[in-house]
Order: C-alpha cells, then sequence, then structure tokens
C-alpha cells in the first residue's frame, strides 16, 4: 500500500517536472525555429510559481474553480493507467479505450470552469474545443479498433510486452497508418498549431483560457505539463514499443534505463507536433472539422480494415 | 497557515523572469512591439511573452498617447489585472503629452489617472531603450520598489476622483450602455 503511494507519488513529481520540460522544450524549439534565441528551458516552471505567487485571485462561483481541479485530477488519473516502463500502479487496468476517455476529460474540466465563467470569449472557446473534441473521436475510434484487432486485446500494458516481441507498431503497415492519423490527432490534443482553434490566440483572445488568472491558471499549466506527458507517453507506448529494460540486474539500473528510452520516445513525439505546429497556420473550425473527418478518418479506417483482414 | 512571506524573495524573482505583456497597443507605440518579440531584439529571452488575456499580464505597456476614449479601456484593463501587476509608459505622449501638449483629445499625464512604474523616454524610443525600461523595472521588483498596484489601491479614492473629473462619474455605466439606444433602433429599422 505504502509503496504504491510512494510510486504514485513519484509518477506524479516525474510527470509535473518533465511535463514543464517539454512545455520549455517546445518555447525552446519553436523559437530556434524562428530564429531567435528563446526563453530558458525551467521558464514554464517559472511562470507557475509567478502565477502562485499572485496577491489576488479572480473566481466566478464553485463551478469556476471545481473545473480546474476536475482537469487536474482527470489528467493525473490518466497518468496512473498508462504504464511507465514497469513503474506504473494502475497498468493491469489500463485499457485503450479507459485511456484515451481520460485524456479528453481534462478539456471537459477546462470548459465547465470556461463557461461559468460568463465571458463570451470563453464561451466561443469552449464551443470550438468541444468541436474539436467531437471531430477528433472518428480516427480516434478507428485507431483504437485497429489497435485491439491487431493485438487481440485492449490492455495497453499487454500491448506493450507484445511489442517487445514482436517489433514496434508502427513497423507493421496497418498500424503505421494509423500511428499517422493518431499522430495528427495528438497535434489538436496538445493543442498545437493547426488545430488549435480551441485556444487561438490573437483570434479570440485565448479562448477558454481568457478569463483564468492567478492560482487557477498555475493550476492549468500545472494540468498542461502533466497532459502533454500523458498524451506523448501514450504514443510512446502503443506504437513506439515503450519500454521494458530488463537487461541490467540492477532494478534501479532497469528503471533508469527504462526511463531514459521513454524520454528519448516521448521527445521525437513531441518534436514532430512542434516542426509541424511551428509551420503551419491555423485551420478555421469549420475546416478542421472537415478535415478530421475526411483524412485521417480514411487513413485509420484503411489501417482498422487491413488490421482486421 | 503557512507565513507567505518566507517565499517572497522567490516570487519576486519569479515575477521578475517571467513577466507577461498584455497586447493593448496604444497609438503609434504599437508598431514598436512586434520586433521586440521577434527576432532581432528577442524580448522571450527573459520570459516575456506577450499574451491577448487581461486576466494574465503582469506588464502593462502604454505605447503612445491616450485619448479619453482609450484611457477608459485601459482603466478597465488595469483594474482587470490581479495584484502584482507593472506599467511602463513608452514614449513621450504619456509623460506630458508629448507632440499632442495642445490636443484637446489626449491626456497629458498618464500618471494622474493609473500608477506608473517606469518611465521611457522618446518618439519613438528604439527597441533597446525599451529593453533597457524593462531591466531597470525588473530591477525594481527585486528590491520591491516597483509598487504601482499599491500605490493604486492606497491612494484609490485621488486616481478615481481624477477619472471621474475627466471622464465624468459613473463613466462605466454610461460606456456600457452607449450602445443600446443605437441597437434598438437598428431593430426598429429591421423590424418596419
Amino acid at each position: 500500500m505504502l509503496g504504491a503511494v510512494l510510486k504514485a507519488i513519484f509518477i506524479i513529481l516525474y510527470a509535473t517536472f518533465v511535463g514543464f520540460m517539454f512545455m520549455g522544450i517546445i518555447r525552446k524549439v519553436t523559437a530556434r525555429i524562428h530564429r531567435r534565441i528563446g526563453p530558458p528551458i525551467y521558464q514554464p516552471i517559472i511562470d507557475t510559481i509567478k502565477f502562485f505567487g499572485k496577491r489576488e485571485n479572480i473566481t466566478h462561483g464553485l463551478i469556476y474553480d471545481f473545473g480546474i481541479i476536475f482537469a487536474l485530477g482527470a489528467t493525473i488519473l490518466a497518468l496512473m493507467f498508462i504504464p511507465l516502463g514497469s513503474i506504473s500502479i494502475l497498468r493491469t487496468y489500463g485499457d485503450l479505450i479507459l485511456i484515451t476517455f481520460l485524456l479528453e476529460i481534462p478539456m471537459l474540466g477546462i470548459m465547465f470552469a470556461a463557461m461559468s465563467s460568463g465571458n463570451p470569449w470563453a464561451g466561443l472557446g469552449a464551443q470550438r474545443a468541444l468541436l474539436t473534441l467531437l471531430a477528433i473521436q472518428v480516427p480516434l475510434g478507428f485507431a483504437i479498433i485497429a489497435l485491439a484487432e491487431f493485438y487481440g486485446t485492449f490492455s495497453t500494458y499487454e500491448i506493450v510486452m507484445a511489442q517487445q516481441v514482436g517489433g514496434w507498431s508502427i513497423f507493421h503497415l496497418p498500424l503505421l497508418l494509423v500511428a499517422i492519423a493518431y499522430d495528427i490527432v495528438l497535434q489538436a490534443m496538445f493543442g498545437k498549431e493547426p488545430f488549435d482553434m480551441m485556444i487561438a490566440p490573437g483570434e479570440i483572445s485565448l479562448g477558454p483560457m481568457v478569463e483564468f488568472g492567478g492560482k487557477h491558471m498555475g493550476m492549468l499549466q500545472i494540468q498542461h505539463a502533466i497532459g502533454l506527458f500523458a498524451e506523448t507517453l501514450f504514443f510512446a507506448n502503443i506504437f513506439l514499443g515503450g519500454a521494458v529494460v530488463i537487461a541490467f540486474s540492477s532494478p534501479i539500473l532497469n528503471t533508469l534505463a527504462t526511463l531514459g528510452i521513454l524520454l528519448v520516445k516521448q521527445i521525437a513525439v513531441l518534436l514532430i507536433a512542434i516542426f509541424i505546429g511551428a509551420i503551419f497556420p491555423r485551420f478555421t473550425i469549420d475546416q478542421a472539422v472537415k478535415f478530421y473527418w475526411k483524412w485521417p478518418t480514411i487513413i485509420a479506417a484503411l489501417g482498422a480494415i487491413l488490421a482486421s483482414l | 497557515m503557512v507565513d507567505w512571506r518566507l517565499f517572497e524573495p522567490l516570487f519576486n524573482w519569479a515575477r521578475k523572469k517571467s513577466l507577461w505583456i498584455v497586447s493593448f497597443c496604444t497609438g503609434c507605440g504599437g508598431i514598436e512591439m512586434p520586433p521586440l518579440m521577434t527576432a532581432r531584439y528577442d524580448l522571450e529571452r527573459f520570459g516575456i511573452m506577450p499574451d491577448p488575456s487581461p486576466r494574465q499580464y503582469d506588464l502593462f505597456l502604454i505605447t503612445g498617447y491616450v485619448t479619453p476614449k482609450t484611457l477608459k479601456r485601459i482603466i478597465i484593463t488595469y483594474e482587470m489585472a490581479p495584484d502584482p501587476k507593472y506599467v511602463l509608459a513608452h514614449g513621450s505622449c504619456p509623460i506630458n503629452g508629448g507632440i499632442y501638449w495642445d490636443a484637446y483629445n489626449a491626456i497629458k499625464r498618464l500618471d494622474l489617472y493609473i500608477p506608473v512604474d517606469v518611465y521611457i523616454a522618446g518618439c519613438m524610443p528604439r527597441p533597446e531603450a525599451v529593453m533597457d525600461g524593462i531591466k531597470k523595472l525588473m530591477e525594481m521588483i527585486e528590491n520591491g520598489e516597483a509598487d504601482g498596484w499599491k500605490r493604486y489601491k492606497e491612494n484609490y479614492e485621488w486616481y478615481r476622483k481624477n477619472q471621474d473629473e475627466l471622464l465624468g462619474e459613473g463613466w462605466r455605466e454610461k460606456e456600457a450602455r452607449k450602445w443600446i439606444p443605437w441597437l434598438m433602433d437598428k431593430k426598429k429599422e429591421e423590424g418596419t
């Protein structure tokens, strides 16, 4: 029992720290693409400390506070189900549908808070975010069906173990197609550029985030960090083979090697998202919905059909 | 209860290192904002980021002359932000009216209406000058001298009196209701 609690605390702390580093990497790499120097890589941590150091706080009622906590809690819960090498605590229950579902809950929590603030921009952003959420369901559903069909199981951990034997998922043609579709979906889940209609800085002021200041925004920063970590980790687990290292005799060395390999894979996923995000302009919401119901859906459906043959 | 005063040096350091600017471009100084953020004079090195929301910013750049119409929006934007917030007046016009010293609709002294922490003279100031002003502001934040938000709270009656003298009593309500008669007329026209 105590071991599980310690593990949970370790996972949360590790995910928060690495997630903040990921946010820093996003800003740094984007700056380098623009030929700027960019902020130091630990800049998101400073931002979060600053937000928690605000003297005043604005609240618009109970749901406004609760929505943020709800989003953060859902992200942490999703993280607990995703196998982090050998140190996850709920991995036996971590099934694909559950994790995909839990990774979308945070957006709903932010929506609750944004809608209860009564700001028209927040309402507009919430509407756009829900439409995006609706649009990404279709390719996401096909992706999950294809994975379950190919491996014969819904359990993420069993999929990782199967990849230890049979090679990474992306080296099988049907799953490669699905991985491409999932990567396009990931762009919307990160809130990165071609599909960041829900936040849309400049276009609709900040969308749902417009009314959050002070501690609420600090919580959202932490939620975003953990969310980035969880989403990249999930992708690395189901498509890039995860990592279960048993090469060393010492369990600590094994764990460290696992975390290192996973980190490399996560950063690879993140870098693709940054490169796409830095060079493509934003879609409008109707274009994005049309796009998601067209190309990723076709690719993912083709993958699902090939996987079931 | 935790005594948060112990953490004040940490918070001051963080405030200094991550000043988010609200993208409120007043007047011609707005054209000097993009060069600050882009590749040549990259302000993001100091953790400064433009941010469109009035709830999240720490640094308010008044870039240029302020008309009474803009001043209403500036005051509302200033009052919307949570507390440690700093104002940097940029260019000659917020100091004494600049070349609009005899204009009937330009504010001569911004300091009468909202508290200003740092002034930068110039028309327009070079990006280096703005960076110098921001560096000054960072030092002031670290020493705890940048206390415009505190002054605004303590002397609120005085600032409120000046605002009301210029803009008229109850200008917030008047501004909010300004378009309602026009909309009603529009509706009538469409109805007939």
